[in-house]
């Protein structure tokens, strides 16, 4: 099976505004991938002008809400840092038992990549892009807010890029085994909070240990 | 080559994919739709494993399976339909889902697999076509319209309606111009693909969508309002309430004319009313064809929506609490209907006018009664009872005999009256008046003989007082005139004026102005005054009672402030006596 993978606009945030944005856009791309019987529920974006959607379970919602948690961490003590976010769908297949035991392989069918720049704004001294010295007062709200509209635009293009590419690629998405609304299960996988560097490697060779070689379409 | 069975499930699948999609459009732009569509879960709702409860019966696609389904979105100005000059509606979203059978001329036709697993494929496929109809839905600009409309508890100037058709109607090229397309992944499907697309404004900047300038709603039991306490009297802030605006009820124009009370006023919500409103009676149009106001108006539209014929007595009350202040329950008589004329309506609002039964009511200023205030003052002989009659025959035999010396002088007798009337005045503290300065009832209203014989009976005493001035017009042609019998009375008042006193000076003069020139005044007739010395006291007495009255309106006034005074002072006196008393008992 093709593992499609969908790499997402990079969008520059503030610590405040990083839950907002992954709840939203983690929500999006469940909602076009769990096939089950849901009633779907509009929340509008705290601190943006957005309607997203989510599936209404209360298991996802949670789940969601860990990870998120476990990222906001882990920028906490990285700050201004690029973060991505990746969320997996797989299959899982059981192997053939082992000496050590049964071996769960999972076979993963899609993944999305969502980056963000988490800018940090006490520490935030010179811009990465301009190097121009701190402004003050008015400049500094109006900076601010050019930057939220910025960002809230590039969310909307985000979600966009989403509806698309879950609309577009459909081929790969393997068949229904349930009923549930979790039709196909999911990971949530955020830089590790123990070293920045060689924990996101770690987490990347554990993922690729648990993959399975990609076959041929199907 | 398909089954049977394939087919109709793929047929199946196309109708109802369509049906779900106007659906889901529906229940996302119009937010009547919105607001009242339940949420079972029907076997029905389950299709797409997307629940958005059912919407009603008549809406919905009728057409064939391969007949396009186009929702248009429209931004309908809210308002006078018949209004020429008011902007068209505009579309600013067109949604068209059609399964499009492939081209004959196609180079090869789909692989269909004849497992029966095609139609599965086709459904899971349209169940994540749907997922992203919705979610898509939220992002566009117009979900911001319709999330306003909803969450707003006020009209605004917009609304979104839509229309349904089973064609694709052109649109004008300035409407192409301004539209974006976004396409979705064609679903593959046994009869062709199914096609899902939407035309959409990217921007309704243009559109100043605001708080419509309706009127609100009246509030009918406000607090302090007649209608909280309907047997509460006018309160006396009435000049302040009539100065406030004209609070306007809600709803629309058109739904307020067909029940709205018919008022002579000329208010703003009295106009045409909407012809191509749903709640119109006149209007047959169908519901997929005409505009949605947001259902929460329609709520408070319908209580207050009674007709006229119901609402004698208690409606004539609701009519009065439409119009402006001045209206009150406080009218001792039954409300009349809302059409009556102001004269009316005046007469029916004003609050009840209280009867002085004493002499402190009438002495001192009403100043609960703000119409007194605005009222000239009420003539004596209106509010005024006779006491002054009963008592007055004693002074009235007096005043006879005097009068005999006048015989003839009409306006002599008329300000020997006024005399009288002044007489009263200075005599409240010599006690000759006593009786009838504590008397409590006025003692403006008098028979023609007792006025008479009352100025009559002033006159023996020889006190008098002029409390009122003269007008200056009157004293240059009472100058020129000459009366039979005149210098008696002159020389009867010069002889009695000495008497006046320092004390009422001021008075005094302007009282005796006035007698001056009603003495000096030409008589009513010419010939009156020799009938009247040949004829009866009576007859004497009934013109110069004709005359005592005018001046007695003029000097009862005067005198009434003046037994005020002496009023209070003697109960001051009286109180502080009786304080004395008790305390030595």
């Amino acid at each position: 099976m093709n593992c499609e993978t969908c790499q997402l606009k990079e969008l520059l945030v503030v610590p405040t505004e990083i839950q907002d944005v992954l709840r939203c856009i983690l929500h999006t791309i469940i909602f076009h991938r769990a096939l089950g019987l849901v009633r779907p529920k509009d929340v509008e974006c705290e601190h943006f002008e957005l309607t997203y959607v989510r599936c209404g379970d209360h298991e996802i919602e949670k789940k969601i809400d860990e990870k998120i948690d476990q990222f906001i961490g882990w920028v906490e003590k990285h700050p201004n840092r690029k973060g991505q976010v990746c969320l997996s769908f797989y299959e899982v297949k059981n192997k053939h038992a082992t000496w050590f035991g049964n071996k769960i392989e999972r076979l993963y069918w899609e993944q999305w990549y969502i980056n963000l720049h988490v800018l940090n704004p006490k520490s935030h001294g010179k811009s990465h892009y301009t190097k121009a010295p701190i402004s003050t007062g008015e400049n500094a709200s109006e900076e601010s807010s050019s930057r939220h509209a910025a960002l809230e635009s590039s969310l909307c293009e985000v979600l966009f890029q989403i509806i698309r590419f879950a609309d577009e690629k459909k081929d790969h998405i393997p068949t229904v085994q349930n009923s549930e609304i979790i039709s196909f299960p999911f990971e949530i996988s955020t830089p590790s909070s123990s070293d920045s560097s060689f924990g996101w490697h770690a987490d990347v060779l554990k993922r690729m240990l648990q993959t399975g070689h990609p076959s041929m379409l199907s | 080559m398909a089954t049977p069975s394939e087919s109709d499930r793929t047929e199946q699948i196309i109708t109802l994919f369509l049906h779900k999609a106007q659906h889901a459009v529906l229940a996302s732009r119009i937010p009547h739709l919105h607001l009242s569509a339940p949420r079972p879960t029907s076997a029905r709702d389950r299709w797409f494993h997307l629940a958005l409860g059912d919407l009603p019966a008549q809406i919905g696609h009728h057409g064939a399976v391969m007949d396009p389904l186009v929702v248009d979105i429209l931004l309908t100005p809210r308002g006078d339909a018949d209004d020429p000059t008011g902007s068209p509606e505009a579309v600013v979203e067109r949604w068209t889902a059609q399964c499009v059978p492939p081209s004959p001329w196609s180079a090869a036709a789909p692989h269909h697999p004849h497992d029966g697993s095609w139609h599965r494929k086709t459904y899971k496929k349209s169940i994540i076509l749907l997922r992203s109809l919705y979610a898509l839905l939220r992002l566009l600009p117009a979900h911001r319209i319709f999330r306003l409309l909803c969450s707003s508890s006020q009209p605004y100037n917009y609304d979104l309606s839509y229309r349904i058709s089973s064609f694709v109607a052109p649109l004008s090229r300035a409407e192409e111009a301004e539209l974006k397309q976004y396409s979705f992944a064609p679903v593959e499907t046994l009869f062709g693909q199914l096609v899902v697309s939407v035309q959409y404004r990217p921007s309704l900047a243009n559109f100043n969508l605001e708080v419509s300038s309706m009127p609100p709603m009246i509030i009918t039991d406000y607090v302090g309002s007649p209608a909280a306490d309907p047997m509460r009297p006018f309160p006396s802030s009435l000049p302040e309430r009539v100065s406030r605006p004209i609070m306007h009820q809600y709803p629309p124009t058109g739904i307020r004319t067909s029940a709205a009370p018919s008022f002579d006023r000329p208010h703003s919500w009295n106009s045409t009313p909407l012809a191509h409103h749903p709640l119109s009676s006149a209007s047959g149009l169908p519901v997929s064809e005409i505009g949605f106001l947001l259902p929460e108006n329609y709520g408070h539209l319908v209580p207050n929506q009674r007709p006229l014929g119901e609402r004698k007595g208690s409606s004539g009350y609701n009519e009065l609490k439409l119009s402006p202040p001045l209206s009150t329950s406080a009218s001792p008589s039954p409300p009349t209907r809302g059409g009556d004329s102001p004269q009316s309506r005046f007469h029916l609002e004003t609050a009840p006018v209280s009867i002085p039964t004493g002499k402190s009511q009438h002495r001192s200023p009403n100043l609960s009664d703000p119409f007194k205030s605005l009222l000239p003052p009420p003539s004596p002989r209106s509010t005024r009872a006779d006491p002054y009659c009963q008592e007055s025959p004693s002074r009235s035999i007096s005043f006879r005999k005097s009068e005999g010396s006048i015989l003839g002088d009409v306006y002599s007798n008329f300000h020997i009256y006024a005399a009288h009337k002044g007489l009263k005045d200075g005599r409240d503290d010599s006690g000759r008046f006593s009786a009838l300065s504590s008397g409590g009832s006025p003692r403006y209203g008098f028979s023609r003989s007792s006025s008479r014989l009352s100025i009559q009976d002033d006159l023996d005493d020889g006190d008098f007082s002029y409390p009122f001035a003269v007008d200056d017009v009157d004293t240059s042609d009472s100058q020129a005139r000459s009366f039979d019998g005149k210098e008696a009375s002159e020389d009867t008042l010069s002889h009695k004026s000495p008497e006046f006193g320092s004390s009422h000076k001021s008075r005094e003069a302007e009282v005796g102005i006035l007698v001056h020139m009603l003495k000096t005044a030409a008589p009513l007739r010419q010939g009156q005054g020799s009938l009247l010395s040949s004829e009866s006291n009576a007859e004497v007495s009934m013109s110069s009672s004709v005359m005592s009255r005018k001046t007695c309106d003029v000097l009862e006034e005067l005198q009434s402030y003046k037994e005020l005074k002496n009023l209070l002072l003697s109960k001051s006196k009286s109180g502080s006596l009786d304080s004395v008393k008790q305390r030595k008992e």
